[in-house]
């Protein structure tokens, strides 16, 4: 039984905050990556029950709630989060993970020895888990750009669910437990809609709350500012919760210099509407060839995205800071993905033809056979999945379609996988859940798997190898059950990005709130094309020729037998013999 | 709880799998809450003799489709908790009953079943088996390769050591077997063609280098089957025929007595579910070396109880675990009682159905 853990002090700065924790009575240690954002009034209200804290920590209230309320404790929690507690008494351990998924967890069992951690690396160092593969996992990579939960690339490591908590004793592990659900927040949300006319005051209510929440640190906390609605709306809401000095960070870069891409000016704006200090970092073809060796050392399973993460967490810690907000989620959250107008549309115009299976696979073959394939290697598809809400989705941000993967991959592994990720039937039976409000589906759709499985997990790897702790006051699953009810609205009535620029006191400029979207893009296109020029002339052929090289610095797992490479001595070799 | 058991053998049964089933049918019968077992076996050759108290066995019904309307009147009858697949093939008849009776299904596989493709109705009962329980942790690999379970179902519930394998008097066992001052290699093991990663070539292959440096080893193999005339021909090539001695099939009750003689049990099988038989030599107290591969470092606790060595160092291994000097036969009895005596099993078995209430 053991427990380790490497610490980023945020929150209780000195060693009374260092894990693995025990509590006062010895009976509970926890360790615990994440923060707990409502931890003061969790605190404030403990210690009115005669509860006497040993340290200023979020990690204590941890232990002290499961003390008290055992696994009901998850929901109290708002934050992001992945603990283990082990209890002495029970000889149990009880794991849980947030509900959106921004902390990873991986878990794995081999029938004797179960290991957990934040990192399949960590895992892997260990030596005595098997990297047998699983096919789900590689399909998954070559269908999403990233591996979705709860795969991996290795058959024996698995992702605690998202909102999910398991108990290991033992026995083993148990079943894991739901306690959390975006999709159902959202199904929610849509069986109830807001009153049209209360949405502006909603939104502003709703996110300056979280916002204020996101701020709670011993330490600064800055700001990744890109030229869109989501993060210059974060600024001004950093200003309306008080915090008076706030450091933006915005990435260069030559290639966008004077394109639409370019996110400097926009951003200096806003920082300068708001009275904030900017930071714009260039980053040159130069630096990312140079930092490649280390983003892939860090890249924890393969994901074709995350390079952004890597050079604006890069520049954050350059400039001092350990902690930053991200806009991350507004797009899910209020709809702002072409994906919202687009995947409603297909599914209303292809359904009928859905419905017969061969229509979709002639015209295929046909548009395939008409060489359309070269245009848009997915385009022959549209057909065959458009009339679906998850074939759709894969349409809309797959990099590959099933179709397709007998080109890169194994057929047989290839098939294994397909039938063990069933991706179709997964997705469509999760936004199944949710089936009042196209919105409301396709926000679901986008909140738990391309931001779960790609923006969220490339956060974390690309953020904490910075040791910069990313915050995402749009992912949070307070202002998730405050704005679920207000994505029904968000097609005709209202624009959801609107609302939130208007959130902070002074609105966003104009110039932010008509710009088309970008978010943080990174010209990996152009500067892989350096290497790879003949697929570099279409955006969606870079990331497949990105996805390759991301792959090869992945070691294939090989099906090997778990022990191959164990020599050991018995122990009697260690007693002393007795006399013969 | 009722359990019904659909098994190949148990009682009256012959060979590790019958053992295995009487052990853990035994097992759930001591366990709090259970209430009944039905067992149905398959076939029963030998005398059933005394069952455990709550176990029923049915006779045993060789056809399939008289087997299948058995198991489904005793369904009827029984109206069982929990239905327990005892075998790959008992499968969809299991989920057929699981069904019916809204029972919850536990299935066992014994190892070597699932090393070959397996066909789609006997994927679809494993997949849906509250639990699926292996011999071993390759046995649970093996079985994720091709059953993928949301959430993993799969749990490990090792072989138990018999009672009856404990240290004793070693002088008297090797007179019995006519064994003088030599070393002695033993194997125990089926000599079937089919199973030839057993291994018994790599040790005979080996035995005139160890001698022809000073060793004065002999190599002795308990177990019959069709494959021997080979073995018996390759010892004739290496020119070690003289110090390979084939013991045919011996009687179970002098197996105690044979590992109590020889000096280090050996079986580099590449192909062992579990093994068995490793347990049991050093239970008798006999240090026991095998490959790490498949099963077998499972019963060798990963090199804490048994020497576990790849292929490419058996000959450098074996050597030194001649010339180490034998442990504490009582210590080593201990160690592999405490991690696969019965009563170690009886409460991982108590644990496993526990967690159905």
């Amino acid at each position: 039984m053991g427990f380790g853990h490497r610490r980023l002090a945020i929150v209780d700065l000195s060693d009374g905050g260092a894990q693995p924790m025990t509590s006062a009575c010895g009976r509970y240690t926890v360790t615990f990556n994440g923060e707990i954002y409502n931890y003061p009034a969790l605190r404030a209200e403990l210690e009115r029950d005669g509860v006497r804290f040993r340290s200023n920590s979020d990690t204590e209230v941890l232990l002290v709630l499961y003390q008290r309320e055992g696994e009901a404790m998850a929901r109290r929690l708002r934050g992001m989060f992945a603990f283990a507690i082990w209890d002495t008494q029970e000889r149990r351990i009880f794991l849980a993970r947030d509900p959106y998924g921004i902390k990873p967890l991986y878990v794995a069992n081999d029938g004797w020895t179960f290991r957990f951690a934040s990192q399949v690396k960590a895992l892997l160092a260990g030596g005595r888990i098997s990297r047998a593969p699983e096919p789900a996992g590689l399909v998954g990579f070559h269908l999403w750009g990233s591996v979705p939960e709860p795969f991996t690339l290795y058959r024996d490591i698995r992702m605690l669910p998202a909102g999910h908590t398991m108990l290991v004793d033992s026995r083993g592990p148990h079943a894991s437990r739901s306690y959390a659900s975006v999709i159902e927040e959202f199904a929610r949300g849509a069986e109830k809609p807001a009153d049209l006319a209360d949405l502006p005051e909603l939104v502003r209510a709703a996110t300056l709350d979280s916002v204020s929440a996101h701020l709670m640190a011993d330490v600064e906390v800055g700001l990744f500012l890109s030229s869109g609605i989501d993060s210059g709306a974060l600024l001004g809401l950093m200003k309306d919760a008080g915090q008076s000095k706030v450091t933006c960070i915005t990435l260069a870069f030559e290639e966008f210099r004077g394109t639409d891409e370019d996110e400097t000016f926009l951003a200096a704006q806003v920082a300068r509407s708001y009275g904030a200090q900017h930071i714009v970092r260039t980053v040159s073809a130069t630096e990312f060839n140079q930092d490649l060796p280390s983003i892939m050392a860090a890249m924890d399973q393969p994901s074709i995205d995350g390079i952004n993460t890597w050079f604006v967490a890069k520049a954050a810690r350059e400039a001092g800071l350990k902690v930053a907000l991200s806009g991350l989620g507004g797009d899910e959250l209020l709809a702002g993905y072409p994906s919202f107008r687009d995947i409603p549309r297909w599914v209303s115009l292809l359904r009928l033809q859905s419905a017969v299976p061969p229509v979709g696979y002639l015209t295929r073959s046909l548009l395939r056979l008409l060489g359309l394939g070269k245009l848009n290697p997915k385009l022959p598809g549209i057909a065959e999945y458009g009339g679906t809400y998850a074939g759709s989705y894969l349409l809309r941000r797959g990099l590959h379609l099933p179709f397709e993967l007998k080109e890169v991959m194994d057929p047989e592994f290839a098939r294994s996988g397909l039938n063990r990720l069933d991706p179709l039937r997964r997705i469509e039976s999760a936004s199944e859940k949710v089936p009042l409000h196209p919105i409301s589906r396709v926000a679901a759709l986008e909140s738990t798997n391309y931001m779960r499985h790609q923006l969220l997990r490339d956060c974390d790897w690309a953020g904490m190898a910075q040791s910069i702790e990313i915050r995402t006051p749009l992912v949070d699953s307070v202002l998730l059950r405050a704005l679920a009810p207000v994505a029904p609205h968000l097609k005709d009535q209202a624009s959801g990005k609107g609302l939130l620029a208007r959130a902070p006191r002074t609105p966003l400029p104009d110039a932010v709130i008509s710009r088309s979207k970008t978010g943080f893009v990174v010209p990996t296109g152009q500067w892989l094309s350096r290497s790879t020029p003949a697929t570099a002339s279409l955006k969606g052929m870079a990331s497949r020729a990105w996805s390759r090289q991301v792959l090869a610095n992945f070691a294939a797992p090989m099906p090997t037998s778990l022990h191959s490479d164990v020599t050991s001595v018995p122990v009697h070799q260690t007693l002393k013999p007795k006399a013969a | 709880m009722r359990i019904l058991a659909l098994m190949t053998d148990a009682f009256g049964g012959y060979g590790g799998i019958a053992q295995y089933n009487r052990d853990f049918v035994a097992a759930l019968a001591a366990a709090p809450g259970v209430e009944a077992i039905d067992v149905l076996p398959r076939i029963a050759p030998d005398t059933v003799g005394a069952l455990p108290d709550r176990v029923t066995q049915h006779p045993a019904r060789r056809n399939k489709l008289i087997y299948s309307l058995a198991a489904l009147a005793a369904a009827n009858a029984n109206r069982p908790d929990v239905v327990l697949n005892g075998h790959l093939y008992h499968g969809p008849l299991a989920r057929i009953i699981a069904r019916r009776t809204g029972a919850r299904m536990i299935s066992q596989l014994h190892g070597t079943e699932v090393s070959h493709k397996l066909r789609k109705r006997h994927v679809a009962p494993l997949a849906h088996s509250d639990i699926v329980l292996t011999v071993s942790r390759d046995t649970l690999g093996l079985l994720r390769d091709q059953v993928l379970s949301e959430p993993d179902n799969g749990m490990v519930l090792a072989n138990t050591v018999q009672p009856e394998f404990t240290p004793g008097d070693r002088q008297a066992a090797r007179a019995r077997f006519g064994l003088g001052n030599q070393s002695v290699l033993l194997s125990v093991g089926r000599l079937d063609q089919r199973e030839r990663y057993k291994g018994h070539n790599r040790i005979i292959e080996l035995l005139q280098a160890l001698r022809a440096s000073g060793r004065d080893v002999i190599y002795l193999i308990a177990g019959m089957g069709d494959d021997q005339p080979r073995l018996e021909a390759l010892a004739a090539r290496h020119n070690v025929s003289p110090w390979v001695r084939f013991l045919g099939k011996v009687p179970y009750k002098h197996l105690p007595d044979l590992y109590r003689a020889a000096d280090l049990f050996v079986l580099p099988s590449t192909g062992e579910g579990f093994g068995i038989v490793f347990l049991e030599a050093m239970a008798c107290g006999t240090p026991a070396l095998g490959l790490a591969v498949g099963g077998a470092p499972d019963a060798l606790g990963d090199g804490e109880l048994g020497y576990c060595v790849t292929a490419e160092n058996l000959p450098a291994a074996l050597a030194k675990a001649l010339d180490d000097p034998r442990p504490d036969p009582h210590s080593l009895h201990d160690a592999v009682q405490a991690r696969f005596g019965q009563a170690a099993f009886r409460s991982r078995v108590a644990s496993i159905i526990s967690s159905l209430n």
